[in-house]
């Protein structure tokens, strides 16, 4: 766990490491790395990953709209947002 | 008359018996709040509302299972128009426009949501300690941890306050704190209560169950939580029982699986004489002990921390100041908006994880560690299947020690990770388990967890409710009383 | 130095669901913002997605029809990034076990015939959309489109250039309209669709370093971004230096494409399979009735009505070219004996004026059952077929009733003959002269002479009967 590899994953997460924590956290993550490294330990070849306890199959939706107009109380809960649309400082393309 | 540290049961009657208005039993459970203040074990109270149902339910009785019956819910269950953080700065002003399917349960069975219990930020941590709204403390010592991250709800059930609570489970949030505060909780099979408006921590290991200070009352708590919910397709259309007919079987001839895997050794004496005892006591109810073999189960932590994380990581990408929530002051653009946001909004213990999270994800790194660790957990649910296919439950201890101080574990991480030890498995592989008090350190309780079979709730509480009717441990306050 | 072109699309068809993939909010084209948003699509804390049955029936449909393996059992994953319009910092789509795969479709390009390979179609969200010119400093987002299902079709590289690649669209939007999956609008975004373009020297194996072309959604843009796409990296490999591999944006209006690398930075989508979603299960018996719900395809259209109707080779194709064309075809068939005439009028006229305003039928104003009407009024002889053809651009114009059109302008045939008969005498009186030279052996002036009488009907007359009467007169 280099300083490269924390800040792409820093980039990724969309986190910013202060400059004070950042040997620690890198530290801290690199034990937790090491320390579940021990998983490499066992053979699962031919092992299914389990990535739901229930080993079922999903239940679906009808084709029917059933949402109601939110949009006033959604546009309300947003941090920034005009009569119409969520506002986010301009994204240039 | 007071309604300090009853139970549900105790309080059904004295609302039967008109020993106390539904109004005046409110106003205790906010006068006992305000008393115990210093624990810190609510965010969010919902005074107006409840005295209003409180008084509603006066005027207008009402033969719900649950009618007038104060609970506390987790921060993390969405309460409509109520304020819901998950312990979180970036939450800290959002009042959703809905409601979680366990509290709409819960409030339908007559239930009284009296506040919003203080939590591990996001559900991470094992002590209460990541909270954005401070530390809660363990009624049972100055500066002792509640356990975590349920630790508001087991903090508010022990110290007296409410008879009954709402929890999440991930990896061990309700029966740790309920072992660390002395109070019953149970997280239920995976799928059994609806996930629909609890925030997601990890949605494969995510669970909500009741905490109470007996079993009977998770009986009579889960009998409401449990629904098939079309809103959370992983919510399970199975038959519900109702988990209290199942109460007083008969323990004779039932098997305990004893794992013979746990490294005992590297527990405190006085845990595994607890523990012990408590395996005497099952088998002087007609019990018998099974040793079994759970080969992986050391391998449980490791896995979980690449899971949790990795789902983490990506549950916890729409909080970004977008649509709901906090956002950071004039950002100068939008990658500013994403990261001053999120990096003010969290916390260091959930940083750390979303990183893992996102670190175990990438490429090059996937099948090393998310696949391999999903492999390694359907080993560990394989284990489960067999012991299971020789008895009804299984029993450990749920904590490896009473209560911690604050601050205690230090800075590393791992330390409070192995809390976890004993209680990630069933999270894993989607088990139902519980913990109940079977003893006393240093006068600080510790827990007994009973892990069931898929679905197999009732036998749980079962083992435990036979268990309570022949010992006093959960009904031991911090005050030294003994009811 | 010769280059061979390596083109691969992915096609994204929005799937004519009345509600979104994973949420109960309408998918209605053209709301007011953000009112079709669901509490799901807005990605608010705890909400679960739960997955709509007729998306899956919709893309299957898609799979039967292009020969493709359907896979019974199918699951979701993330796809995680961070973008204002997307909601939940993640896609949930179909990364390990999609829906459909090993599909293909025919094209038709430089008049022969190809067969294109579909690696996969497979389920995903939409997201919403940014506007970013309508506030000063601000960029507006609205997710009335977040959470409509799409079916992102992949192509294998198998295209060759610019024309083919606009072929393959073209068949795979016949297609989906003709299955009823999706409207095909391109104007509204119903079809959008990446470029994945590489070159290589002629006979080399190993395919170049490709750019992908992002959100191209017109013909003429797809054609263009390609050529541009081809020239430029031939100029940069001639050049000596190599190709990037990265997201380019084409800009229409520049006519040149230019990169995105600001986009691709660190971009890392940590797909990993979605833990609220189960896999989902088509049974057998699903399936059997989507097989048996499905409707004529292009090309069994095409062959009925070449080997039932009698049709030319160029008419069918050209008719069963469009959904709506078909549709014409045959509704109109059913009102007249001539179906040969509604081939002509569909080849002849109709695919004209398409041609004059560069538009496709789906976008004229003529529908079906007009259509059908013009023909009936034509083999009834009520209208001419001169008159027709001024009904035909009227109606092209204002999308007005072809009946009502032809009675208050009264356009009706003359079917009295005496009245004919009466014109045209009056007719080849006022004309000594030509008279004359007719008589005089000048044949040709036949035609003259039909002319004015058709002058004096303003069209109104049928033309054999004035054949059969000038004859008479004249002889």
């Amino acid at each position: 766990m280099d300083k490269k590899t924390v800040t792409t994953i820093s980039y990724l997460s969309r986190l910013k490491i202060d400059e004070e924590k950042e040997e620690k956290i890198t530290n801290d993550l690199e034990n937790i790395i090491k320390f579940v490294d021990q998983l490499n330990d066992i053979d699962t070849s031919d092992i299914e990953p389990l990535t739901n306890p229930l080993e079922k199959t999903a239940k679906t939706r009808d084709d029917i709209v059933t949402a109601d107009n939110l949009k006033k109380e959604l546009l309300e809960i947003a941090p920034s947002s005009n009569e119409d649309y969520f506002l986010v400082p301009r994204v240039v393309e | 008359m007071t309604i300090r540290y009853k139970t549900i049961k105790e309080i059904k009657n004295m609302i039967s018996h008109k020993e106390i208005s539904n109004k005046e039993l409110v106003q205790e459970v906010y006068k006992l709040i305000n008393e115990n203040s210093h624990l810190n074990a609510f965010i969010t109270l919902n005074e107006d509302s409840s005295l209003k149902k409180a008084e509603n339910f006066d005027n207008n009785p009402s033969d719900s299972s649950l009618a007038g019956i104060p609970i506390a819910q987790k921060d993390l269950f969405c309460t409509k128009n109520l304020r819901t953080t998950c312990g979180s700065k970036i939450l800290d002003n959002f009042i959703p426009p809905y409601s979680a399917t366990v509290i709409d349960n819960l409030e339908k069975a007559g239930c009284i949501s009296i506040g919003k219990t203080n939590m591990d930020e996001f559900a991470m941590g094992s002590s209460n300690e990541t909270s954005y709204f401070g530390n809660v403390h363990n009624p049972w010592g100055e500066n002792l941890v509640p356990g975590g991250s349920s630790g508001g709800s087991a903090s508010a059930i022990a110290a007296g306050i409410v008879p009954a609570a709402s929890g999440t489970d991930t990896g061990g949030s309700i029966r740790q704190p309920a072992s660390l505060c002395g109070i019953t909780g149970l997280k239920p099979t995976y799928g059994r209560v609806s996930r629909w408006g609890m925030i997601a921590f990890a949605s494969s290991l995510d669970q909500a169950g009741p905490m109470a200070r007996t079993a009977e009352d998770c009986a009579l708590l889960l009998n409401e939580m449990c629904s098939h919910d079309i809103k959370d397709t992983t919510s399970l259309d199975e038959n519900i029982p109702n988990f209290e007919d199942d109460l007083n079987q008969s323990l004779k001839g039932k098997k305990i699986g004893v794992v013979k895997d746990l490294d005992l050794a590297s527990l405190d004496n006085n845990v595994v004489e607890v523990y012990e005892n408590s395996l005497k006591e099952f088998v002087s109810l007609g019990a018998e002990l099974v040793d079994i073999s759970l080969p992986n189960l050391s391998l449980s932590v490791p896995t979980y921390y690449v899971v949790a994380p990795a789902e983490c990581s990506s549950n916890l990408s729409r909080f970004d100041g977008v649509k709901f929530g906090r956002r950071s002051q004039n950002p100068k653009d939008l990658e500013e908006l994403y990261i001053q946001t999120r990096s003010e909004g969290f916390g260091d213990e959930v940083k750390r994880r979303i990183l893992i999270g996102s670190y175990v994800l990438s490429a090059g790194y996937y099948d090393a560690y998310y696949k391999k660790a999903q492999q390694v957990r359907r080993l560990i649910k394989k284990d489960f299947d067999e012991a299971f296919s020789d008895v009804d439950v299984i029993m450990t201890p749920t904590t490896r020690g009473a209560a911690f101080e604050m601050g205690s574990k230090g800075s590393d991480p791992i330390q409070m990770y192995l809390e976890d030890l004993f209680t990630i498995s069933a999270n894993l592989a989607g088990l139902p388990a519980m913990s109940l008090p079977n003893g006393n350190i240093d006068n600080k309780p510790i827990g007994l967890q009973i892990i069931g079979n898929f679905l197999d709730e009732s036998s749980i509480l079962n083992f435990a409710h036979m268990y309570q009717t022949k010992t006093n441990w959960h009904m031991l306050t911090p005050e030294g009383v003994t009811k | 130095m010769t280059w061979e072109t390596v083109i691969g699309l992915e096609i994204h068809a929005q799937l004519s669901t009345k509600s979104k993939l994973f949420s109960g909010g309408s998918t209605e084209f053209g709301a007011e913002s953000n009112t079709h948003v669901d509490l799901i699509d807005m990605g608010l804390p705890g909400v679960l997605p739960v997955a709509n049955k007729e998306a899956f029936y919709k893309a299957i449909r898609f799979g039967l029809a292009t020969g493709a393996e359907i896979n019974q059992v199918s699951s979701f994953d993330r796809k995680n990034y961070f973008y204002p319009d997307l909601p939940k910092g993640y896609q949930i789509t179909q990364m390990t076990k999609p829906i459909i795969e090993k599909g293909s479709i025919k094209i038709f390009a430089d008049d022969s015939e190809k067969v294109i390979n579909i690696t996969r179609a497979h389920l995903e969200e939409d997201a919403g959309k940014s506007i970013h010119d309508l506030f000063e400093g601000e960029t507006g987002v609205d997710l009335n489109r977040a959470g409509t299902p799409l079916l992102e079709i992949v192509s294998e590289p198998e295209i060759s250039n610019a024309k083919e690649a606009v072929a393959y669209f073209k068949a795979v939007r016949q297609l989906v309209t003709f299955l009823d999956i999706c409207d095909g609008n391109m104007a509204q975004g119903s079809m959008r669709c990446d470029v994945n373009v590489s070159i290589k020297k002629s006979g080399d194996k190993e395919l170049g370093t490709r750019a992908e072309l992002k959100n191209i959604n017109s013909f003429k843009f797809i054609e263009k971004a390609i050529n541009y796409e081809i020239d430029r990296q031939i100029r940069v490999i001639e050049s000596g230096d190599s190709v990037v591999q990265e997201t380019r944006l084409y800009d229409s209006e520049k006519n040149e494409t230019r990169s995105m690398r600001s986009k691709e930075e660190a971009n890392d989508y940590r797909y990993f399979p979605c833990p609220d979603l189960l896999p989902v299960v088509i049974s057998d018996k699903e399936l059997q009735e989507i097989k048996e719900s499905l409707p004529e395809l292009p090309e069994e259209k095409e062959h009925r009505y070449i080997s039932d109707i009698g049709l030319d080779e160029s008419e069918a194709k050209i008719i069963s070219s469009s959904k709506t064309m078909a549709n014409m075809f045959e509704e109109a068939s059913t009102k007249t004996n001539d179906v040969k005439l509604v081939a002509k009028w569909l080849v002849g006229d109709v695919s004209a004026l398409l041609n004059k305003d560069n538009i496709d039928i789906e976008e004229s104003n003529l529908s079906p059952e007009n259509f059908g009407k013009l023909i009936e009024r034509i083999s009834d002889t009520t209208i001419s077929g001169k008159i027709a053809k001024s009904v035909l651009e009227e109606v092209w114009e204002s999308g007005s009733d072809v009946d009502e059109i032809v009675e208050t302008k009264g356009l009706v045939q003359i079917q009295d003959e005496s009245i004919l008969v009466e014109i045209a005498k009056k007719v080849v009186e006022s004309n000594p002269d030509q008279v004359t030279a007719y008589k005089g052996g000048k044949d040709k002036l036949f035609g003259f002479f039909v002319g004015q009488v058709m002058k004096e009907t303003q069209g109104k007359a049928n033309p054999k009967s004035v054949n059969k009467i000038l004859k008479k007169i004249l002889n």
